[in-house]
């Protein structure tokens, strides 16, 4: 079995300073993936709809960066490794105005075969909150390692 | 009376699948005529879930949901059908190095029965352990077509199954929604529950289908003069 100590598991390794979302920030992004709907880039539509207001899409969770824009503490396992990828749960809506926050900690460790040899993969999970201390989205990280 | 099942799937539990089971079976509804599945089992990855409990999905599409779990040994990933708590006291099921033998006798004498899946891909099909190591014992049948298998692979499935006589299965090894069912196994048998599968299974009284749908041949390119 892979070695490591059970103790880092679930334990906050890293918690970002607070960034203020700012309207621009929403609008480029929105510029950036040609996104059009009126919830996040119309104000005046957006004010009738279910937010009061505009609201950034849900993926513009993940444009928030760890630290050094990587995680600096994570359990590494053999010399070579990737980025497995990412599932985001999306929790609440982010709001122009909210400053976001992001606590991450290791959430799994686990190991698997397949057609390319054995692979030990490292779950880091960041949970996004605002000002207000309200979770707004989970990400999931993933990297694989290989021993 | 048959009974066909899609014996290898892997629904969201699995890490690398991202799946829900009600949509494995919303896609086999509205596609029965092209994959005519009485059922499906999970296998999900390295874990088996006692609690899981699907009866009201199989209730509201009127197709079967069976459970049981792939796990990875010293000579690639097996099925193990017919999983209880014996098996789960006597096993580590994330282990990733668990002893094939051992798994296939134990399983046996507990009441299941394991059948290796993708045998023909590399690193973790029996094939290629078969190459360096001596064959396995007691292996009733082998995955002889797996829905996720790279050229040649089930080709060399079909050469263990001519050199050891194994009985033939096929699953999807389905981690999304719309692959499920482009393998699956037709057992003589009418199977309604996890004891018929495993008591079928070890019979040998089935065989591996086929419902991957054929590629188009595309014709030969013809010079054209051009002036």
């Amino acid at each position: 079995m892979v070695d490591y100590d059970p103790t880092i598991i679930n334990k906050v390794f890293e918690h970002t300073d607070p960034v203020e979302v700012r309207p621009d920030m929403i609008e480029r992004f929105c510029e950036t993936l040609g996104e059009r709907n009126p919830l996040y880039t119309d104000p005046a539509a957006a004010k009738t709809g279910p937010y009061g207001g505009i609201v950034a899409p849900p993926s513009f969770a993940v444009t928030f960066r760890n630290g050094r824009h990587f995680f600096e503490h994570i359990p590494r396992f053999g010399r070579r490794g990737f980025d497995a990828g990412k599932d985001v749960e999306f929790v609440a809506p982010i709001h122009p105005g909210d400053k976001i926050s992001l606590s991450s900690h290791v959430k799994e460790i686990y190991e698997k075969t397949g057609r390319t040899g054995s692979m030990v993969f490292v779950v880091i999970r960041s949970t996004l909150t605002n000002q207000n201390n309200e979770t707004v989205a989970h990400i999931d990280h993933r990297f694989m390692n290989r021993p | 009376m048959s009974t066909t099942l899609d014996l290898h799937t892997h629904s969201e539990a699995s890490e690398d699948s991202r799946a829900p089971v009600e949509a494995y079976l919303n896609w086999i509804k509205l596609r029965r005529a092209e994959r005519p599945l009485d059922g499906i089992v999970l296998t999900e990855h390295r874990q088996f879930n006692r609690a899981a409990d699907y009866r009201h999905l199989e209730d509201k599409f009127g197709i079967m949901v069976l459970r049981a779990s792939e796990v990875e040994t010293n000579y690639g990933h097996m099925l193990v059908f017919g999983v209880n708590d014996d098996m789960l006291a006597r096993f580590d099921f994330s282990n990733i190095r668990l002893d094939a033998q051992t798994v296939i006798d134990e399983v046996a004498r507990m009441g299941g029965i394991v059948v290796p899946c993708h045998p023909g891909r590399p690193n973790i099909g029996l094939y290629e352990h078969y190459e360096s190591k001596p064959s396995l014992e007691n292996v009733v049948a082998v995955e002889a077509l797996n829905g996720g298998s790279r050229k040649g692979e089930d080709a060399r499935a079909d050469e263990l199954i001519a050199k050891y006589g194994y009985a033939s299965t096929g699953g999807s090894d389905s981690h999304l929604v719309s692959l499920i069912g482009l393998c699956a196994t037709r057992f003589a048998a009418d199977i309604k529950d996890l004891e018929g599968l495993v008591r079928e299974l070890k019979t040998g009284a089935y065989e591996a289908v086929d419902f991957r749908p054929r590629r188009k041949v595309v014709p030969h390119a013809v010079a054209v003069e051009t002036r």
